[in-house]
């Protein structure tokens, strides 16, 4: 990660975010992109060309390009976004819609590194946002490499036959669950995942569908 | 299949006997410990959620009599189904002078969980962990002195079925017991919150302090008690100080408390529980594993199904049903009453009633016992193998996707598998299913395409004198008429399906003494039950045919019969005793066609529209008892029109296309 951030005090800082966040996600696309399309998509001639001025875009032949210090923003700013919308659709269990990107929007400007760093451990450093692009890795991402990633997992995706603690469960079902032991800080067992996810707790085997166990997060138990 | 339970409200109040209650997890053996304390047979199967009723019994112990009462499984007194809510309301309504807690030794923590809520209700208790045998294969040591001195109880080890440790566990009864001390501390936040209710609840069979726990965790299915017992005003208040709780606490007060006890019971265990590594059963994992795999589990049950068809459907309702129709009562018996009675009774009347063609002895006794008896007899005893077997279960997490489908889960399995040994105790058993609606639909689904035993051994005798070809599309037919209305209802009621959760129980080795126990039981209930319904289904075609009415009706339904079932005139005998009871109307259909009266086709077409037909009496009667009388004249209203519509699309599509089965 860049140099740490404060929340952004002004419009016009607000406004280039969200332009060098377009221009990350079309560089996802494709190599070159051109001044005018770029244009197009943030609609703000100004700010665009304001950029320039700023450091943060170089353009030569009607192509734009990130300086080093635009691309440090606009990863970082790109990688809150994507967290928020993790964080949202996988913790607390919202859809996908436009209401959920607005408050990814809201809260990429507002969280601390620290706080960045936290959801990304939280979420076991997600490689990907829900709609699939991947997300730009941190530092914390590269600390945990060499140990197990993603740290915390549903259970959904969790490898069968390996003991795991539980962390956390956003199921509605977890006070049914509770009442036959699982919780926070149980250490369970997958059996098999399909047809549907049976798990062993204790003595006690359980069987469960695949939505429930999406909601139970856990990671790798280790004695 | 409730044969020898008690239908609540008799004899439950014992004349003023003690009572001791059996509480306890699912599938932990209650009903055995029942069966040995009070030497009744109460229903015992390898699934949790068998006993969804109260029985009671009396115990004699030294001369003491006392009032025995065994409960549905719970794994939390806060109900989160309505046979766990029956658990609960007994504590509530009727203070048991001792409880006795029958708990699974291998899983002592759950165990104990439920020790807690019963000491914090003020209930005195006597542990009693059963299926000992069980926790040594898997290497678990309990060290029963020292539970004993932690909770201050009496602690017994039984193995049940060994009735290993029975005696010990009376002499605790006789001896009484105390409230175990296993007290809970739920922090600053909850405690403050737990006084201030408890202040304001009157006083109950059990403590304000549990009252209030159930309360602030949220029960909803206190709320008619509260609103009969509280002061006015009162209520209002409680409300108030259980929302400001869950506001404070930040997250679901009922998972806060539930942890706190998980984790008081979890010191206890550690203290006393130790588990060494033991090696697994090869073998019977294997099975365990294959039973549920995705791949595997599919042969699995084509075996089960298999060795279930080869049982009941061409020893029971082949070789049997030819062994006791035709030559006992064909040869013997119906020529032999005949003759006895045309010699002693001279009025030609009587004669008719008893021995004619629709006579007690040669239509009704012949079909209930020649034709239905060796079918239900022999499923009864394949039934009772899977269930005590443990098969189950896996059987619903083979089918959670399909029941999906269906508005429904996995769970669903167990009611309507049931539902092929007899609907009455299938429609009581949908009480495991958690929300109103899953019960609705599973209710529903029973009702029009599930045959019970009896109308299925009919059912397949007749298809296996067909061809392969029939059975496929009986078998395809009602599936896809169970996917379709399933899907339609899951539609039309509103709400969401509840997610699929259950609990597995290990497979187990059948005991071929509970087999023939259970078997037996639901042989006589099903005589007591059947037979006077065949004889008054006979006695209706009785009088109709001697009052020539048979022939009106028959007129009258033959639009219908004749028109779009295409079916022979007298097929309307057996959908009029059919209305008593499918079965019975299934043996007419059988003695028909053995008669040579129906061709292949209006076989298939008369046995899909038979077991679509509406549920029998007994079974109606439990569905107005358990789902209420509008839903159960609905359910009628909808299925009879329903049944002669498939019938009759059948019919129709089989002559279009010309296909011969």
């Amino acid at each position: 990660m860049a140099e740490p951030k404060a929340a952004p005090e002004t419009e016009k800082k607000l406004i280039e975010d969200e332009a060098l966040e377009t221009l990350w996600e079309l560089f996802e696309k494709k190599d070159e992109v051109g001044l005018e399309e770029l244009i197009s998509h943030t609609k703000n001639r100004d700010t665009v060309l304001g950029m320039e001025a700023d450091g943060l875009l170089r353009i030569a032949d009607g192509k734009v390009q990130f300086t080093e210090e635009g691309r440090a923003r606009a990863k970082d700013i790109t990688r809150r976004h994507m967290l928020a919308e993790r964080l949202f659709v996988d913790v607390l269990a919202f859809k996908e819609d436009a209401d959920l990107e607005i408050n990814a929007c809201r809260l990429e400007h507002a969280i601390s590194p620290e706080v960045e760093e936290a959801i990304c451990t939280l979420l076991g450093h997600p490689p990907t946002c829900p709609h699939g692009r991947p997300i730009p890795r941190g530092r914390c991402c590269k600390i945990y490499a060499r140990k197990i990633t993603p740290l915390v997992v549903a259970l959904s995706e969790a490898e069968v036959g390996q003991p795991y603690r539980v962390v956390f469960l956003t199921t509605p079902m977890m006070e049914r669950l509770a009442a036959i032991g699982l919780v926070a800080g149980s250490v369970i067992k997958l059996q098999q995942k399909k047809p549907s996810c049976v798990l062993t707790i204790d003595e006690t085997t359980l069987a469960i569908e695949e939505e429930v166990a999406k909601g139970i997060f856990v990671k790798k138990h280790e004695h | 299949m409730d044969c020898c339970e008690e239908r609540p409200g008799k004899g439950r109040d014992g004349g003023g006997l003690k009572k001791v209650a059996l509480i306890g997890n699912p599938n932990v053996g209650k009903s055995v410990i029942f069966g040995l304390l009070t030497g009744k047979y109460a229903t015992v199967s390898n699934y949790p959620g068998t006993t969804v009723e109260v029985s009671s019994g009396n115990i004699n112990l030294d001369g003491k009599r006392l009032l025995l009462v065994d409960t549905p499984g719970v794994n939390n007194l806060l109900p989160m189904s309505e046979d766990e809510q029956v658990t609960r309301d007994i504590l509530l309504a009727e203070r048991p002078s001792l409880v006795v807690q029958v708990g699974d030794a291998k899983n002592l923590k759950r165990t104990l969980v439920i020790t807690i809520q019963l000491a914090e209700m003020g209930l005195p208790v006597a542990l009693d962990l059963n299926m000992e045998d069980e926790a040594m294969d898997r290497g678990i040591t309990i060290d029963k002195e020292k539970l004993r001195k932690l909770i201050g109880t009496h602690v017994i080890g039984t193995v049940a079925p060994e009735r290993k440790g029975v005696r010990e566990l009376k002499a605790a009864i006789l001896d009484g017991s105390s409230v175990p001390s296993v007290e809970v501390d739920y922090g600053p936040v909850l405690e403050k919150c737990i006084t201030a209710v408890s202040a304001l609840l009157p006083r109950a069979n059990i403590t304000r302090r549990s009252l209030a726990l159930m309360i602030l965790a949220g029960d909803e299915s206190l709320g008619n008690w509260l609103k009969l017992n509280l002061l006015n005003g009162n209520l209002e208040k409680v409300e108030a100080l259980r929302d400001e709780c869950a506001l404070k606490l930040g997250r679901p007060v009922g998972l806060v408390i539930n942890e706190a006890r998980l984790a008081r019971a979890g010191e206890i265990t550690g203290a006393v529980f130790k588990k060494t590594g033991q090696p697994e059963h090869r073998f019977v994992n294997f099975i365990a594993k294959s039973s549920m795999h995705p791949v595997m589990g599919l042969p699995v049950l084509l075996v089960v199904l298999f060795c279930l068809y080869e049982f009941v459907g061409v020893l029971g309702a082949g070789t049997l049903v030819d062994l006791v129709e035709k030559t006992i009562f064909g040869y013997y018996l119906n020529p032999m009453f005949t003759k006895v009675i045309k010699l002693l009774i001279p009025i030609p009347f009587i004669q008719d009633l008893l021995v004619g063609q629709y006579g007690v002895i040669t239509m009704a006794l012949t079909y209930a016992i020649g034709i239905i008896l060796p079918i239900t007899t022999t499923f009864f005893i394949a039934f009772s193998v899977l269930e005590d077997s443990g098969y189950l279960p896996r059987l619903a997490i083979m089918s959670n996707r399909l029941f999906n489908i269906m508005g429904l889960n996995g769970k669903a399995v167990l009611p309507m598998v049931l539902g092929l040994g007899c609907g009455t105790m299938a429609v009581m058993t949908t009480r495991i299913l958690e929300t109103r609606r899953d019960r609705l639909i599973a209710t529903f689904l029973l009702a029009l395409a599930i045959p019970c035993s009896a109308q299925l051994g009919v059912i397949l005798g007749m298809l296996s004198a067909l061809s392969g070809m029939a059975l496929a599309i009986w078998i395809l037919f009602m599936l896809a008429v169970l996917l379709f209305s399933g899907w339609l209802a899951g539609r039309l009621l509103p709400g969401k399906r509840s997610e699929f959760f259950m609990e597995i129980p290990p497979l187990r080795m059948p005991k071929l003494s509970n087999i023939l126990v259970k078997t037996m039981g639901r042989v006589v209930w099903y005589l007591k039950e059947a037979v006077p319904l065949f004889v008054l289904g006979t006695l209706v075609l009785f009088v109709f045919d001697k009052l020539a009415l048979l022939a009106v009706i028959e007129r009258l339904a033959s639009p219908v019969i004749v028109g779009v079932l295409g079916l022979p005139q007298k097929a309307t005998e057996a959908f009029l005793i059919g209305f008593l009871r499918r079965d019975y109307g299934a043996a007419g259909l059988f003695a028909m066609f053995r008669g040579g009266l129906l061709s292949h086709v209006q076989a298939l077409v008369s046995l899909v529209t038979i077991t679509l037909f509406i549920p029998c009496l007994a079974s109606f009667f439990v569905i107005i008892k358990e789902r209420g009388m509008r839903t159960a004249v609905s359910m009628l209203l909808v299925i009879t029109p329903v049944a002669i519509g498939f019938g009759g699309a059948l019919n129709w599509f089989l002559r279009r296309f010309g296909i011969s089965v």
